[in-house]
This record gives structure tokens, C-alpha cells and sequence, in this order.
């Protein structure tokens, strides 16, 4: 097992190139963790994320506060134009209202008297719109003897509707932790690649070296030998690769797993693995160039990943991109992350998409591996 | 002067001829520009959609709804609604007492459920129907649209204006003469070798600049987005990012002995994790990170030109230039600084 263990102390000396992917992923899997797990059992009214900057203070401007405030989440915001403006366009707020000093005056005289900042082409706009004009119509309508009637308008705004939630049979309460999950497990797709070609891609190239070759040829090391080795090496270090990610989703999500179809996320994970090796075995039969693996590493892991819907939902890429990603195993690896299906057999032909892929790669790779020797 | 030149030709040459630079200033940023336009691009161009709302033949505050712009209205029979929920033909159906049935709680069915409410809080007002306007607008609209999704076209930007990292490396490999071979012949020459660092900082400089030119022809022409309005304070950002990226380089290439190759995947690692957290693989990282460590947007090099530039470029404010730009020139001098004192007096017993 010469080659075996020469290999593995190689693909060691590259630990920093797969700890800096693999502390990276794990740094963005941290951070998605919060405020992801939340269980939708009934209607959970949407609550937009709001600033509100009183210049008034009057009876009328607070009570218009304070129903906003029963409906949204209020967030800090600087009076400065600028911020509030940038805090729009990074939807940090969904919506700014600033209320004048002489509100209750322009109100009863019916001018345009609060500022809102918003965005006017999201749903969002018409929201806020919504609550700000029915309060001021509703204070309007009680306006008599130069008195706002504040309790009315208060209890006519607690007047509610039913909202019934109708079931498709579906698990619903674990929204929230199976989105975790999806993000974790497609964020997998871009490290396995960019870790495989670029870790395996350089220790082959440097074990397909033309002087290490000529050596290997005239040793007594049989070839077919000399080659199950090798494959095993690699096969051990996506193995072990695959565990960490595998064993990162229990570390940091372990108790949440029984709510969701762990065994699909794992067996679609070592499958994807295992097409991806085969693509490292294509590329390293293509190529034993370092500089043109790390570029191929760079360029498919990252590309795949953008196409493919591990970056961005698959329902907001174009038709043509996805058409395009059809010709990844990454895009059928999401796809069974995003389906979100119980059984196995729903997702048989993905799975099998991604085999057939493998196989393709490895068939194409050993007809370059036989041309390469016959030369 | 006359030197100075003739080190930059040589060196332009040496540079230009190199694939790594060809590969990482010229062919990756309009790579990786093309993915991101092929899977942002649908997510940038918001259209405000109408809402579905269901409700059964003869249902009394039809004519009302009918009334609102962004209401669509169906006819829906009870033994419909559950199928017309599930496909999503409709986001919610409202029955005869005014109850709302939905699939999904949402932003379009909590709208539908606030233009029900009125209806009975009005009822519960009791106050007579001409008491209220309707035609009454008490909003002053402050129109400014969102789009988080252009930071990750300004965090590629600010990446790529700092490429002239690989110019850095590069040149002080050169000049060392236990890295390179020409550097063992720099050592025994006159030449001197603080000429020869000007030239290739300059020539790194220069040739990064044209990439960054040739990336935004590519943005602007190819891909139809348009990036740069303001040209002034902008340039100064991608100018002093290639000075900051060359000054990092020169630092990566004399602070150790490790091969060319392994400072070059250095340099990608740190580059990249400064996007990442500038916001170029999901905004949504950069808007956590402002959330929780602001500090940290304000000292990551990449943060503070691609920040700047969609200030300057979207929202035409200037209020962080001048502490922007304070900051990157005194990285770079920093690192400039630290690589003269790494490759001061350096002799060689033996190569």
C-alpha cells in the first residue's frame, strides 16, 4: 500500500486548501442558522420591518405609532435622508414613515402630510400604504369639534377576521429547519467540488508527473495495482471529506433531524460525491497542468453552484440557465434538496441522473487514460 | 527615467505573457461576472404583481373590491377553492361572512386580510359613510428602490480592482533570488532593485487597470448593466483598490519563502473571503454582518470600495468617501511599508 499511503500524506499536505473551504462553509452555515427554525402551525400575519421617525409628537401621531407598531417590527432608524435611503436599497427596512410637526393640522385638512420611504414596486409599499391611510381615514371619520376620537378608532382596529389554513397533507412544522437543511446541503455542492478537484487534482498531477510516470513504469509495481491504490486514495478522501460535511449538519442542526428526511439529504450527498469524483477523474485525465486544475476548480465549482440554484433558488433562475445546469449533476443534487420529498423513490430519478452522470465521467476519463498510454 | 521605462516594458511583457495573470485579471471576472448575470439577473427587476383573491358569486363587498387597483377578482365555488389554493391560482378566498380561507401565510394574504378588516372595523366605527374620503391621500411617496442583488455585481468589482494582488506577487518573486532565476541574475548585476520594484508595481497597476476596463466594457455592453454613473469618486476607488491589492501582493510575495504558486492560492483564499464577506456570494451575508459587527464593513478593503461604489453609483451619496478612502491609502502604505522592510538588505550567502 505504498502508493496508497503516499498519496493520503500528499492530499495531507494540502490541509490548508481544504480547511480554508471547509472552515469557510462552515462559517456561512453558522451564520444561516439564526432565525431560520420557525414552526407555522396557523396564518402568521406578515409583519414588515419598519422605521418611524415622530416629529410630531402628538396624540394622534402616537396612536398612529403605536398601531404601527402592533403590526410591524420597528427598527431603529438615523433621521439622515442618506441612511435611510440606503437602508431601503439593502431592504434592511422595508419601509421609513416620517411624521411632520404639524400632523394633526394637514390630517384634518386632508394634505399629503407623511412622508413614506419605500419601495414602490414591492408588495410591501402597498402594505404600509394600507395601514397608514385606513388609521388616518378612520381618524378623519371621528374628527368632530376639533377632537380626534382615539379610543374609537382604537377599538374598531382591534376588530379581526378568521383565517383558516387548509392542509395539503403535507408535514408543515418543519419549514423552517428543512429550509436550514437545503441551504446546508446545497451549500455542500460548491466546497465537494471546489475541495476535490483542486485537493485530488493537485496530488494526481503531481503523482502524473512525466519523470514520476517513467519511474512508475519501469518499477515492479504492476499498474492495475498501482492504479487501485490510487482510486482508493481518493475514495477514502471524499469519504472523509463527504463525514465532516455529513457530520457538521448533525453537530449544528442534530436535534432538529428527526423532523425532517435526513436519509434522503444523505444519500443524495454521498451520491453527488461520488459523480464528483468521477468528474475529478475526468479532469485529471484531461489535464495534469496544477495551474489549469485550480482554475477548472475555481471556475466549475463556483459556476455550477450559480446555475444550478445552490446561490439562488432554482424558481428565480432563468429557463435557459437551468437548461444549461441540466448538463450538472449539481442540478439534480438541488433539486432533490429542494424537492423536500418523504420517500426515496420520489427522487429515484435524480439520483439516477447524477449515477449516469458519474459514469459518464468515468467512462470518458478511462478512454483519455487508455489514449494517454497507448501514446 | 530612461531605466525606469525599459523595466516596465520588460516586465509588462513578462506579465502579459504570464497565464496565471491572463487567467486571474482578464478571463475569471467575466467568468464569474456571466454566472452572476445568469443567475441574478431575473432577481433584479421587481414587478409589482397583482393579488388573487377568491370570493363566491354574489359575495356583498364584491363592488369594494373591485374598487382596489391591485386586487384581481374570481369567481371561485366552495368546491374549487381548495384546488384553485393549491396550484396558487388564487392567494386567498373570502366566504359570505367574511372569513378568509388561505394555503400559505404570506405577504400578499396578510394584504387581503388587512382589506377585509377595514371592512368590519368600519362596520364596528358605525360612523356614517360620508364621514370617510375616500379619495383623500395623506402620503407623501419617497420612492427609493431596493436591489440587494447589485452588491454582489459592486463586491466583483471591488475584487476584481484589487487583482493587482497577482502583479504584486509576482513581481517581488522576481526580484528574489532564492524564488527565481532571474532574480539570481538581478542580484549579481548593477541594476538596482528599487527601480526594478517601481517598474512592476507600475506595470501591475497599469495591466490591472486595463482588466478592470475590459470587465466593465464586458458589464456594460455585453451583460446591459449599467454599473458606473459617477465616474470621479468611483475611479478613485478602483484605483486606490489596485494600489491596495498590489501593495497586498508585494507583502504576500516577500513576507515568506513559499512557492509562487502557493502565494497565489493565498491570495485568492484572502480575496475571496474578503468578497464573501462583502457580500458577493448572497448579499444577505453583508447585511447580517452591518447587523451585528458594522465595524467589520468598515475595515474589509473590499466592503469599503464595493460599499462605496454603490453609494456614489445608486444612491449618489458621498458621506463615506473621505473615511474610505483614508483607510484603503493607509492599508496600502502599511503593506507597502512592511514589504520594504521584509526585502531591505537582502544578501545571499549562496543560492
Amino acid at each position: 500500500m505504498t502508493v496508497y499511503k503516499y498519496f493520503i500524506k500528499m492530499a495531507l499536505r494540502n490541509k490548508w486548501l481544504i480547511l480554508s473551504n471547509t472552515l469557510l462553509f462552515f462559517f456561512f452555515a453558522i451564520i444561516n442558522t439564526s432565525g431560520h427554525i420557525q414552526e407555522e402551525m396557523s396564518f402568521i400575519e406578515t409583519k414588515l420591518n419598519i422605521g418611524i421617525i415622530d416629529n410630531s409628537n402628538s396624540p394622534l401621531s402616537n396612536s398612529l405609532k403605536d398601531y404601527l407598531e402592533s403590526k410591524n417590527n420597528i427598527i431603529d432608524v438615523s433621521p439622515e435622508e442618506e441612511i435611510i435611503r440606503e437602508q431601503i436599497f439593502l431592504q434592511i427596512v422595508d419601509a421609513v414613515v416620517v411624521i411632520p410637526e404639524e400632523f394633526e393640522e394637514k390630517v384634518v385638512s386632508k394634505e399629503k402630510v407623511i412622508e413614506v420611504y419605500r419601495d414602490d414596486r414591492k408588495a410591501e409599499s402597498i402594505q404600509i400604504e394600507h395601514q397608514i391611510e385606513k388609521f388616518l381615514l378612520f381618524a378623519n371619520a371621528t374628527h368632530e369639534e376639533g377632537k380626534f376620537d382615539l379610543n374609537a378608532i382604537k377599538s374598531a382596529l382591534s376588530e379581526k377576521v378568521n383565517v383558516n389554513m387548509i392542509r395539503d397533507g403535507s408535514r408543515g412544522i418543519d419549514k423552517g429547519t428543512n429550509e436550514w437543511f437545503r441551504y446546508y446541503f446545497n451549500f455542500t455542492a460548491y466546497v465537494t467540488i471546489a475541495c476535490y478537484i483542486s485537493v485530488i487534482g493537485l496530488v494526481m498531477a503531481d503523482f502524473n508527473e512525466y519523470n514520476i510516470e517513467n519511474r512508475r513504469k519501469i518499477s515492479s509495481k504492476r499498474f492495475l495495482r498501482f492504479n487501485k491504490e490510487l482510486y482508493l486514495g481518493q475514495l477514502s478522501l471524499a469519504g472523509i471529506i463527504t463525514f465532516i460535511f455529513i457530520l457538521g449538519s448533525i453537530i449544528i442542526k442534530g436535534k432538529y433531524i428527526r423532523e425532517i428526511n435526513f436519509n434522503i439529504y444523505l444519500v443524495n450527498t454521498i451520491v453527488f460525491s461520488f459523480s464528483i469524483l468521477c468528474l475529478t477523474f475526468l479532469i485529471n485525465n484531461i489535464t495534469r497542468n496544477k495551474f489549469v486544475t485550480n482554475c477548472l476548480s475555481v471556475v466549475l465549482s463556483l459556476g455550477t453552484s450559480f446555475i444550478s440554484g445552490v446561490m439562488v433558488p432554482q424558481q428565480f433562475l432563468g429557463d435557459k440557465v437551468l437548461t444549461l445546469a441540466k448538463f450538472f449533476p449539481t442540478y439534480y443534487f438541488v433539486r432533490i434538496n429542494d424537492m423536500q420529498t418523504s420517500s426515496l423513490l420520489g427522487v429515484k430519478n435524480d439520483i439516477f441522473m447524477q449515477l449516469l452522470f458519474g459514469l459518464a465521467f468515468l467512462l470518458v476519463g478511462l478512454y483519455l487514460s487508455k489514449t494517454a498510454q497507448e501514446v | 527615467m530612461k531605466t525606469l521605462l525599459r523595466n516596465c516594458i520588460y516586465q509588462g511583457k513578462n506579465l502579459i505573457r504570464e497565464f496565471g495573470f491572463s487567467f486571474w485579471c482578464l478571463i475569471y471576472p467575466v467568468i464569474l461576472a456571466t454566472f452572476f448575470y445568469l443567475a441574478f439577473n431575473g432577481m433584479m427587476d421587481i414587478e409589482l404583481e397583482d393579488i388573487n383573491i377568491g370570493i363566491e358569486k354574489g359575495n356583498r363587498i364584491e363592488s369594494i373590491l373591485e374598487e382596489i387597483k391591485i386586487l384581481n377578482i374570481h369567481k371561485v365555488s366552495q368546491a374549487e377553492v381548495q384546488e384553485k389554493l393549491n396550484n396558487g391560482e388564487i392567494h386567498g378566498f373570502i366566504d359570505s361572512d367574511l372569513n378568509l380561507m388561505v394555503k400559505e401565510s404570506g405577504i400578499n394574504q396578510t394584504i387581503i386580510k388587512e382589506v377585509i378588516e377595514q371592512i368590519k372595523q368600519m362596520e364596528r366605527l358605525n360612523k356614517p359613510i360620508e364621514n370617510y374620503d375616500f379619495e383623500a391621500d395623506h402620503i407623501l411617496d419617497r420612492n427609493q428602490e431596493a436591489n440587494l442583488m447589485v452588491i454582489i455585481f459592486y463586491s466583483l468589482v471591488a475584487m476584481v480592482s484589487t487583482y493587482g494582488i497577482f502583479g504584486g506577487i509576482t513581481v517581488v518573486s522576481v526580484i528574489q533570488a532564492n524564488l527565481s532565476h532571474i532574480g539570481v541574475r538581478l542580484n549579481v548585476t548593477p541594476l538596482k532593485k528599487h527601480e526594478f520594484l517601481i517598474a512592476g508595481v507600475i506595470v501591475g497597476l497599469a495591466l490591472n487597470l486595463f482588466a478592470n476596463g475590459i470587465l466593465f466594457i464586458f458589464i456594460k455592453y455585453v451583460l446591459k448593466l449599467e454599473l458606473l454613473n459617477e465616474f470621479k469618486y468611483s475611479s478613485i476607488f478602483i484605483i486606490l483598490g489596485n494600489l491596495f491589492g498590489t501593495a497586498l501582493g508585494m507583502f504576500i510575495g516577500a513576507s515568506n519563502r513559499k512557492s509562487e504558486n502557493a502565494k497565489i492560492t493565498m491570495a485568492v483564499v484572502i480575496v475571496l473571503f474578503f468578497s464573501l464577506l462583502s457580500g458577493m456570494m448572497g448579499p444577505n451575508i453583508k447585511v447580517v454582518l452591518d447587523k451585528n459587527i458594522p465595524i467589520l464593513g468598515r475595515i474589509n478593503p473590499i466592503s469599503i470600495i464595493s460599499n462605496n461604489l454603490y453609494r456614489l453609483n445608486l444612491l449618489g451619496s458621498t458621506r463615506t468617501v473621505r473615511e474610505g478612502t483614508l483607510i484603503l491609502s493607509l492599508y496600502s502604505i502599511l503593506f507597502i511599508f512592511l514589504s520594504y522592510l521584509f526585502l531591505r538588505r537582502r544578501d545571499y550567502d549562496s543560492i
